[in-house]
């Protein structure tokens, strides 16, 4: 019966190791990968007015609906600077992503584009390796007015950046489209 | 050319060498137990349909037998069925012992003594078929049964389907214990090492109170063999390697026993695999690699009729999930579809053996310990207890750099099963169970589904009453199910119950589900060549907890799934029939069935797709409808000669949604399969040797809803509205090879299997695969498998 005991022993010890390895809390990783915030900012180059446009999801992908999604509204025939700012606002102080896609940015790409020939989007700012980024840009909006969609899209492609990569081309990790108004 | 001038050499050789019908076979049975010889055992040949008894010396005796492949099997009283299978080219004399305990306890691992177990609703693979599938995962071996089939997702991750149902509706017996790791993932395969078994089983239909009565689907019986209590030591290696991915396998077990006052038994195995790129007819799949380390180790000790097994296993396996599988929203996906090739990037990477994001690793642990005590011949008590253990962790593509998981998922289970089996009465068999269940699910990092913990309580009983020709067994079981403190961490998720944001670490609450199972079953044996059987049953699953607070994106694969906390369980009636004729030429089984199932859980389709910073993305909610499921499954074999045979499979399926009055989406097509085999008789060193060819036929599945609200872009950009982002896949054949032989070198037998899937190297997709949006299927396959005995 010695054997027997031994036996039990062991199945104890089995039984215990996997109780104790429970719940082990570590830092969410996730965390720092959560984007709830498109913010665009939009300066007329004569006047130096600014607008600020924003969309905004606190709980991410899924769950409860964004809490702002605004319209871009712009006057025809101007042309603005855009700077992009990218956050996640689900913890306060809120974290700016702009500065880690701009650290990252040989494996980033920001694409804008205007609906119905609403605004001309060009002089993407460019990467460490002089391709286009697009955390600033420029907008020339059109002699006519009209309503449209403004997307924001940024594209996560490690390894893979090359001259003319269609918008299509690695992992979507924003796609936003804001309605757009020229009047 | 030769190979093939040497074929046709062979089987014209095998005319001439016919019909020399002078053979004998002859042997004694002796009881293993007392060494007596075993009077009035029945032994049968049972391709020739000949049966004798032993006589009072315990000797039998065949005469007058053809060379070729044979089956005996001898049984007795209470005994369960040994067989035998043998190649006679000369006179055999070849003696059995049988013994009472060990045929008891086959009986109670396979199905507790509770099953007719109709054969028509049973598929078995083991021997020569098992060893074929040696280096595969559980799921692709199962393939081989008819009725089987698998959901795919990509070239590693294989989900048995059972007559169309699977995920949480097939329950899956490791070594007796049900599998409860994270079954209901699609995309999450068996955590099963199926070098442990020497045999699989599939029961299909509801057919079995014993283990529950939520298998809806059917059950999987991995089964290693039983210990040995012999003084000697042996082992075997098992060697696989597969050309498309230049995967390998070597796996190996070691048992012995020492047999003094005490007897024991001991037994160790392992397994390690690994595979890199897979390829297709066209191009390789990037990240598509696999790596698996499991081990087992098992030990049983005996003492006059009380016996204690314990076993444990781990098993380990990280798997890269197809790069272009990896989507960040809908357009992505529709870009994919309408592109019908991976992008260039990903397609013209070439192969490799590395494993990058997005990847899983599963981890799982068994532990069982089983201890009965029997009256022989009368009846047994059997005590089972059981812990497991299954973590999951599901790794993402980042944006920043991390080692850590983006999902992870730690599953504790517990049980224990106390069996009383009777074989008192001559004509009444039995047994009667209680099984008492506690799980722990606690998650980590994003949230797909709850915390919970749950303690289920289950009571059975079977019988079976055989008279003559007829056989009659009933069951009944009695379930509740009751799952409590089912929360998120501490962070604050959307309140499925109430609608409403929670307050944090405060719990969902909890949901309790009770019913009852039962089946029966008549089966009648009109002579020796003809018998049918017909079984009805009722089976109910509660709603998991996934169907019920799901809330999150699937991994990888850029969809939202949201529960419905107010699913009540879905309930199914089933009625199968089966006919089963064998003759010395003709072997058939023919089984229909039909499925009702009431309140059936699927997803459902949100529209429109859902809004999120990262784009549109298609939503599914959990739903319940009326569903039917239809189907036939059918098995011929014919055998022209000793030599030549004929194997033809096919397997038919309609499910219907009644609610919706509509076909039901994510249900496998009909399929056909059919060999041609040939058995080459034993030279002086290669023995058993066969070459068969193949082919499947694989129909397009048409029966899918004709509209919805999905509009598609065909390669003409015409636009339809349809039920899915991609219309079925066609109809595709495959033709495989395969050719074993045994050879003997120094009085062992090394076992050779070699074999090409997809001779063709044909191009297809499956509309079972997950991954038929992204890529095509896998292109040929060549393998070498190797056993040698130690």
């Amino acid at each position: 019966m010695k054997k027997m005991n031994l036996h039990l022993v062991a199945l104890m010890f089995l039984f215990g190791s996997f109780i104790s390895c429970k719940k082990d809390s570590v830092a969410d990783p996730n965390e720092s990968e959560l984007i709830t915030t498109v913010r665009v900012k939009l300066t007329e180059k004569l006047s130096g007015v600014q607008t600020v446009y924003e969309f905004k999801d606190l709980d991410g992908v899924g769950g409860a609906a964004p809490s702002k999604f605004d319209e871009i509204v712009l006057t025809k025939g101007k042309v603005y600077d855009c700077t992009l700012q990218l956050l996640n606002e689900s913890k306060t102080p809120a974290d700016d992503i702009t500065l880690e896609v701009a650290a990252e940015g040989v494996d980033h790409q920001i694409y804008l584009s205007a609906s119905d020939a609403l605004a001309v989007i060009s002089n993407y700012s460019l990467d460490s390796k002089g391709l286009p980024l697009g955390i600033t840009s420029t907008w020339t909006t059109a002699a006519v007015a009209g309503t449209g969609t403004l997307n924001v899209t940024l594209k996560h492609k490690p390894g893979v950046k090359a001259a003319g990569d269609p918008v299509s081309k690695g992992d979507t990790d924003i796609s936003v489209d804001f309605k757009l108004s020229v009047k | 050319m030769k190979f093939l001038s040497a074929i046709s050499f062979f089987l014209l050789f095998s005319a001439f060498v016919q019909a020399q019908c002078i053979l004998t076979i002859s042997g004694n049975v002796k009881d293993a137990d007392t060494r007596s010889a075993l009077m009035g055992a029945t032994v049968s040949i049972i391709e020739l349909k000949r049966t004798i008894l032993t006589d009072n010396e315990g000797k039998y005796t065949f005469s007058g037998i053809c060379p070729g492949d044979y089956t005996l099997r001898i049984t007795h009283a209470d005994c369960q069925a040994l067989d035998f299978h043998f190649h006679l080219k000369e006179d055999i004399v070849k003696s059995f012992q049988l013994s009472h305990a060990e045929n008891l306890l086959k009986e109670v691992v396979v199905v507790g003594a509770t099953s007719v177990r109709p054969e028509g609703m049973t598929g078995e693979l083991k021997g020569k078929e098992l060893a074929a599938t040696r280096g595969l995962t559980l799921g692709e071996s199962l393939q081989r049964i008819t009725g089987v089939t698998v959901l795919q997702t990509g070239n590693n991750i294989y989900k048995p389907v059972i007559q169309g149902l699977h995920s949480s509706r097939v329950l899956i017996l490791n070594n007796g214990i049900r599998q409860e790791g994270q079954q209901w993932g699609s995309e999450h395969a068996p955590e099963i090492d199926p070098y442990v078994a020497n045999r699989l089983t599939v029961i299909k239909g509801a057919a079995s109170v014993r283990y529950g009565g939520d298998a809806i689907g059917g059950v999987v019986l991995v089964e290693p063999r039983l210990l040995q209590y012999k003084k000697t030591v042996q082992g075997e290696v098992n060697l696989a390697a597969f050309s498309n991915n230049r995967q390998g396998v070597l796996s190996a077990v070691l048992e012995g026993g020492f047999d003094q006052r005490e007897q024991t038994s001991w037994r160790v195995q392992g397994t390690v695999k690994r595979g890199g790129n897979a390829k297709t007819a066209d191009y390789w799949l990037k990240n598509s690699g696999v790596e698996e380390m499991n081990m087992s180790a098992a030990a049983g000790w005996k003492k006059g009729n009380k016996n204690l097994e314990l076993f444990y296993s781990i098993f380990n396996t990280r798997i890269g999930i197809f790069s272009g599988s990896h989507i960040g929203n809908l357009t992505d996906l529709e870009n994919l579809v309408r592109a019908a090739v991976p992008p260039d990037y990903i397609k013209d990477e070439g192969f490799s053996y590395a494993i990058g994001r997005p990847y899983q690793f599963v981890q799982h642990h068994l532990f069982k310990l089983k201890a009965f005590s029997e009256e022989i011949g009368k009846s047994r008590l059997n005590l089972i207890f059981s812990s497991q253990l299954n973590i999951r962790k599901e790794f993402d593509i980042t944006r920043t750099e991390t080692d850590l998981p983006q999902l992870q998922l730690n599953l504790q289970t517990h049980s224990a099963d106390l069996v009383w089996e009777h074989f008192s009465a001559k004509k009444i068999k039995g047994s009667i169970g209680v099984n008492a269940m506690y799980q722990d699910n606690y998650i980590n990092y994003r949230y797909f589904v709850p915390n919970y913990q749950s303690i289920d309580l289950g009571i059975w009983a079977a019988e079976r009453y055989q008279h003559e020709n007829w056989q009659v067994e009933m069951g009944l079981r009695f379930d509740s199910r009751n799952r409590f403190n089912i929360k998120d961490n501490d962070k604050q998720p959307y309140d499925l119950l109430m609608g409403n944001m929670l307050v944090p670490g405060d719990a969902y609450g909890k949901r309790s589900f009770s019913g009852l199972s039962g089946t029966g079953v008549v089966a009648y044996k009109f002579n020796e060549n003809l018998r049918t059987s017909f079984t009805a049953s009722t089976a109910w699953r509660a709603p998991q907890v996934n169907e019920m607070f799901s809330n999150g994106l699937h991994h990888g694969a850029a969809r939202i799934e949201r529960g419905e906390a107010k699913l009540s369980p879905e309930k199914a009636y089933s009625v199968l029939g089966t006919l089963i004729y064998n003759t010395e030429k003709w072997e058939a089984e023919f089984g229909v069935y039909n499925k009702e199932i009431q309140d059936f859980i699927y997803l459902k389709p949100v529209y429109p797709a859902l809004l999120t910073i990262r784009g549109a993305f298609p939503a599914f909610d959990y739903a319940q409808t009326n569903a039917s499921l239809t189907g036939m499954d059918m098995r011929l074999a014919y055998r022209f000669t000793n030599h030549f045979q004929t194997h033809l499979k096919a397997s038919v399926l309609r499910a219907y949604d009644k609610t919706a009055k509509t076909w039901l989406i994510q249900m496998p097509s009909d399929r056909y399969e059919s060999d041609l085999e040939y058995s080459f008789i034993d030279g002086r060193k290669l023995k058993q040797s066969s070459l068969k060819l193949g082919f499947q036929y694989i129909t397009k599945q048409t029966h899918v809803p004709p509209t919805g609200n999905i509009k598609v872009t065909d390669l003409a950009g015409n636009t339809t509205m349809q039920s899915d982002y991609m219309l079925p896949p066609d109809a595709y054949t495959l033709f495989n090879l395969e050719a074993t032989t045994g050879i003997e070198f120094k009085k062992r037998r090394l076992d050779v299997v070699f074999g090409i899937n997809n001779l063709f190297d044909v191009a297809y997709r499956d509309y079972m695969n997950a991954f038929r949006y992204f890529a095509l299927d896998r292109g040929r396959n060549i393998s070498l498998k190797i056993k040698l005995p130690i």
